[in-house]
């Protein structure tokens, strides 16, 4: 069995008992080893709830399924999800005095004894995923005075030491400048591309996204797509993104205007 | 990390110095030399036979016993201290976040109270003895009941903490009720016991303490990598393929046997639980609880045999409550560190 994720016809649902509501409906995606994947969609219309709901940090659904390796997801153990999915939230919480080391720990803590000692297997891997995004050396740094650029790296390195098959994060260049968003998209397609994990991550940065992911998930006003760009382009999807006609998209350069500024 | 270990040597020692001084000071101040040679031999010219036995009893009987309590209180204080700020990650949290300090206090209350109104003797040895500590510990064995029947829907941390104050308000406000209604032999029993103390405490009752303490500090160490996994809270660890709800319920046990056990027979100490954790933090200048828990512990036990040792108010055979001395030694300790980190 190939080991890649289906999504078929979930419903996102959002509180508990009489309270809940569906978000949104009918999704259908796939995503593949060593596949780039860019999740856009308005505020909103649940990207964070999709990812939190794929990686398992929100288990509950409404209907439909996701399958990983043609396994439904529930049906696998919190260790074992742990192996298959990594999670970047947004703007992750820092804690005083913790060492990057420390922080990255965590990611490996199902493996480690009853007390989380790290063992040098682990001590490697973290020191290799530093190294991936271009932050060697920084195991003994306190995590909390990095910058938000770099405290965002070493969040992905700890995804990437937690050597899972997928990695997820929820918008993770939201709070970096253009500079470190480009080198942030970029290092993740890298990471993607060079050790074969498939990487999916929500963002507002349409350009990026278009110029850079082998795929794009769009949770548009009428329904999901999942699509490569030139298809998504093609079939003018992105301009069924936002539920306001003078908002539309400009497939030469590829972003969003107003009518006004188009007359 | 391995250099900030080493300074784990000092607050042993102090630990060790202070429990040497709680036994030496108190109505009487007894030397070193002759609390040894009570202890370890017999009566010889050295230690005639009555101060022998006079000082044998005294310190086998009320200060041996005085000064273990003092140490396991602050060693459990500090470490329900230290989970709770980490699981709520709010350095405001203490060991009675939960309402175990106040579900504690309606205990005694309702059985102190409600005692007097049906006309019991509240001077009764057997009343005495198990019996007040007994209603304690119920009250915060219900509230733990109470909170793990409601787990499911007391779903963030933050419906947690909410609960967790809205049941001190509401014991409060039925302590009150009950302080209103009650006579004043009782109403002196229960303010006796929230000023707090050490002393009294019969080998019975010490046993079921250090049982009740033991059990606790085991499960705590056993909390140290839960307690590092949800430092940067529950999204993460739960990302990181950690079990969340489980780790919750661990810290939640843990500390309402440690707060639970030393409300319920040593009163409701204050001021240790919330400080010591701060004060381990900016001395070891780590997160990782490998290092805070035992950091706490240590420096939490040294603190309450400080605080014991001075509230005897060495010299002047007076004794202040233990509540009111760790406030007044705590205090200052931690303007202290912060300034100095500050600077």
């Amino acid at each position: 069995m190939e080991r890649k994720l289906e999504i078929r016809s979930l419903e996102l649902k959002v509180g508990s008992g009489r309270e809940s509501r569906v978000i949104f409906s009918g999704i259908d995606a796939v995503a593949e080893k060593s596949q780039f994947i860019a999740l856009v969609g308005a505020n909103g219309k649940g990207k964070s709830t999709l990812l939190k709901t794929i990686s398992g940090i929100l288990p509950k659904y409404g209907d439909g399924e996701i399958l990983f390796a043609g396994k439904p997801l529930e049906e696998y153990l919190t260790r074992e999800r742990s192996e298959i999915f990594s999670f970047v939230g947004a703007g992750s919480p820092r804690a005083r005095h913790l060492s990057v080391r420390g922080l990255m720990s965590i990611n490996r803590y199902y493996k480690t004894n009853w007390l989380g000692t790290i063992k040098a297997e682990d001590m490697q891997q973290i020191s290799k995923a530093l190294e991936m995004v271009s932050l060697p050396g920084f195991e003994e740094r306190d995590s909390s005075v990095l910058s938000d650029g770099e405290y965002q790296r070493v969040t992905i390195a700890a995804a990437i030491a937690q050597d899972t098959e997928c990695i997820i994060l929820d918008e993770p260049t939201a709070f970096l400048d253009i500079a470190n968003r480009f080198l942030i998209t970029k290092l993740l397609r890298d990471i993607a591309h060079k050790s074969g994990k498939c990487v999916i991550f929500s963002t507002h940065d349409l350009q990026s996204a278009l110029q850079m992911c082998d795929k794009i998930w769009v949770m548009a006003c009428d329904g999901f797509y999942d699509d490569t760009p030139r298809q998504l382009m093609e079939h003018d999807v992105f301009n069924k993104i936002f539920d306001r006609q003078e908002i539309v998209f400009d497939k030469v350069t590829r972003s969003f205007e107003t009518t006004n500024d188009r007359q | 990390m391995k250099k900030r270990r080493k300074y784990f040597i000092i607050p042993i020692i102090i630990l060790l110095v202070f429990f040497v001084c709680d036994n030496i000071f108190g109505g009487v101040t007894i030397p070193v030399k002759k609390i040894f040679l009570a202890l370890f031999s017999g009566p010889d010219t050295a230690l005639p036979q009555t101060e022998h036995s006079f000082i044998k009893d005294i310190i086998c009987n009320f200060r041996l016993p005085k000064a273990t309590t003092a140490l396991l209180a602050g060693v459990g204080l500090s470490l329900c201290g230290i989970q709770m700020q980490t699981l709520f990650r709010n350095p405001l949290a203490d060991p009675y976040i939960l309402g175990v300090s106040a579900s504690s206090g309606l205990g005694v209350a309702i059985f102190v109270m409600g005692g007097s109104a049906l006309g019991i003797n509240l001077n009764s040895a057997a009343f005495q003895t198990f019996g007040i500590a007994g209603a304690a510990m119920a009250g915060a064995i219900l509230l733990l009941l109470l909170i793990l029947a409601l787990s499911e829907r007391l779903k963030d941390n933050l419906s947690l903490l909410i609960f967790g104050v809205m049941i001190s308000s509401i014991a409060s406000a039925l302590i009150n009720l009950l302080q209103y209604a009650s006579s004043e032999s009782a109403l002196k029993m229960y303010v006796v016991w929230t000023l707090g103390s050490f002393s009294g405490l019969k080998s019975g009752q010490l046993l079921i303490l250090a049982l009740l303490l033991v059990a606790g500090i085991a499960l705590s160490v056993y909390n140290i990598k839960d307690l590092n996994a949800i430092m940067l809270g529950e999204q993460y660890a739960n990302a990181a393929g950690i079990n969340t709800k489980r780790i919750k319920v661990r810290i939640i046990v843990a500390t309402t046997l440690l707060a639970g056990g030393i409300t319920a027979f040593c009163g409701p100490i204050g001021f240790i639980g919330i400080a010591v954790p701060h004060i381990a933090r900016l001395i070891y200048k780590d997160a990782d609880h490998r290092v805070l828990v035992p950091a706490s512990a240590i420096l939490g036990g040294g603190m309450m045999l400080i605080a014991d040792t001075l509230s005897q108010l060495p010299g002047s055979g007076s004794v202040i409550p233990i509540n009111t001395m760790a406030a007044l030694l705590g205090i200052p300790v931690i303007f202290a560190i912060i300034i100095k980190n500050r600077a």
